[in-house]
């Protein structure tokens, strides 16, 4: 028998994933609000208005990115058996972060340029900062695979993301006036970085890493994610060939890549899920293993669209179902999992003589995720179909819908939180 | 003389929080030694390599062995191989699997 030789604790302390995670919680809900209070605006709204562009800022960068920030600092450790390389340095970045994004919000909702400049270089360094910290923690793993392959190239391609930003900011800022002539490829190439770059390629390589450890599952091949790696990257090339180039056939052919990774994706997460030892799995991981086909549904879209262009409109409710529907649904999916396994193993692990053991599953209903997800679903189809064939009725419906659901799994996940403790156990740790 | 019988019932009080099983029908624990000092040396694993359970359930095996009559101290050592595999648990936890 060997010995590991493996230092054990290896997790941060408790308050900096939570703090991320927690902040990435409550933007989710300022979200819904802003929803709420946009929803009879948005039909026949301008995709590029101020409200509009603040209001996906706050899911992308506040509610998405937080929380994802909190939970890669925190499986980062767990899954690559590596201490972050600064504790301290995640630590301080969180105030950065949430002061500049803080900013940043209200300079995007009143379009203040000057605000835009200062607030938007305090984000970019922030996830600059964050960046360096994982990738620096990264470079420690001793065992380089497929899956840490899909993480260290999500960073890299949020990296890029944010330089793009940076010249967003300077065109709008007037600095360099020649960049607004390549505005739109400037605009499209951030979204499809960020999106497809950062979040699915983050999605992906943990899931590889979540999907077996919550369904016990043993024996699957784990051939194929270097391929899918490789596949990926080609995708991203291809496209942004196809948006910085007149040739189009890049970007079919791209698509057409984008729709096999998805695809083969969603194979290799369901040959793990056939050699599980848990008959029955968790709501959350269920539908984290049926939502990529949510993915593949909107590349088609986007490959019809391609093909025979339509509007800018159906380019923005493209990006809002793989936005939502993929992106948002599978963090939400983990984030039911992931919370209740942080919030256990700081008030429950240690063993209470005479107490009996608290299990995981007593701290969430997983039976009571599934309505709430659905209905998410159900109210996001509803939205872009009301949007698309401009009923306004229905499309506020639908959008206070979709928050309603928000606000449900707000309340799931404050009940497992319990605010009031969490700050406390923040401060102490 | 630890009673290794008593440890091995203490052990069976150590349930995985996620799974809802105990270590010893998991198949968790591999080897359990008495050191010369009544120190019990214990050897265990993991179901994956990166479990978001390896501290606490290593220092929940570690307390529930201490409180065995003649135990003076204890050792968990996580060990990686041989690596766990699905044959090792027992049948009572196949059967809550629903395997």
């Amino acid at each position: 028998m060997q010995a590991s030789g493996i230092t054990t604790n290896q997790s941060p302390p408790y308050s900096l994933p939570m703090r991320y995670l927690v902040v990435g919680i409550l933007f989710f809900g300022l979200f819904a609000l802003d929803l709420a209070r946009q929803a009879s605006g948005l039909v026949l709204g301008d995709p590029g208005a101020p409200s509009v562009v603040a209001l996906t800022h706050l899911l992308t960068l506040g509610a998405l990115l937080s929380f994802v920030m909190g939970a890669v600092y925190q499986l980062t450790t767990v899954t690559f058996l590596v201490p972050l390389s600064s504790e301290k340095v995640a630590k301080w970045n969180f105030w950065l972060y949430v002061l500049g994004f803080t900013g940043l919000f209200f300079s995007m909702a009143t379009w203040w340029s000057m605000g835009l400049v200062v607030f938007g270089t305090l984000v970019i360094s922030a996830i600059t900062i964050y960046a360096c910290v994982l990738l620096r923690t990264l470079m420690k793993v001793k065992m380089k695979d497929a899956v840490w392959g899909f993480i260290v190239s999500a960073h890299l391609y949020l990296l890029l993301a944010i330089s793009v930003a940076v010249l967003l900011i300077l065109a709008d800022a007037n600095i360099f006036p020649q960049l607004n002539a390549v505005m739109p490829q400037l605009i499209i190439t951030h979204i499809l970085l960020a999106v497809g770059g950062f979040f699915t390629m983050l999605i992906m390589g943990f899931s590889f890493k979540l999907v077996p450890m919550f369904t016990l599952a043993h024996g699957f091949s784990i051939r194929g994610r270097a391929r899918l790696l490789l596949t990926a990257h080609g995708t991203m090339v291809l496209l942004l060939i196809g948006i910085w180039t007149p040739y189009r056939l890049f970007l079919v052919i791209g698509l057409g890549l984008a729709i096999f990774a998805l695809v083969d994706y969603l194979l290799l997460l369901r040959a793990i899920v056939k050699k599980r030892m848990r008959k029955r799995v968790d709501v959350p991981i269920r539908y984290a293993v049926f939502l990529p086909l949510i993915g593949i549904v909107t590349l088609l879209l986007v490959l019809w669209q391609t093909l025979i262009p339509l509007s800018v409109l159906a380019w923005q409710e493209m990006i809002m179902l793989y936005l939502l529907g993929y992106v948002t649904l599978s963090v939400i999916g983990f984030s039911y999992k992931i919370i209740p396994f942080l919030v256990w193993t700081k008030r429950y692990s240690q063993p209470q003589p005479g107490r009996k053991m608290v299990m995981i599953a007593e701290l969430i209903q997983y039976k009571t995720t599934w309505p709430v997800m659905l209905l998410f679903a159900i109210a996001l189809m509803g939205l872009i179909v009301s949007d698309t064939i401009h009923v306004q009725a229905s499309t506020i419906g639908f959008a206070l819908l979709l928050c309603v659901s928000i606000f449900l799994y707000l309340y799931q996940i404050l009940r497992v939180l319990n605010l009031y403790l969490t700050f406390k156990e923040m401060i102490e740790s | 003389m630890i009673d290794l019988m008593a440890v091995q019932t203490a052990l069976e009080q150590v349930l995985d929080p996620e799974i809802g099983i105990d270590v010893v029908n998991l198949g968790l624990i591999y080897a359990m030694e008495e050191q010369p000092d009544q120190t019990l040396r214990i050897a265990m694993t993991m179901t994956t390599p990166g479990c978001p359970a390896h501290d606490s359930l290593s220092y929940a095996v570690q307390c529930a062995a201490e409180q065995v009559p003649g135990v003076n101290a204890v050792q968990v050592e996580v060990v990686w191989n041989p690596p766990w595999t699905p044959e090792r648990m027992s049948d009572f936890a196949k059967e809550r699997l629903a395997w």
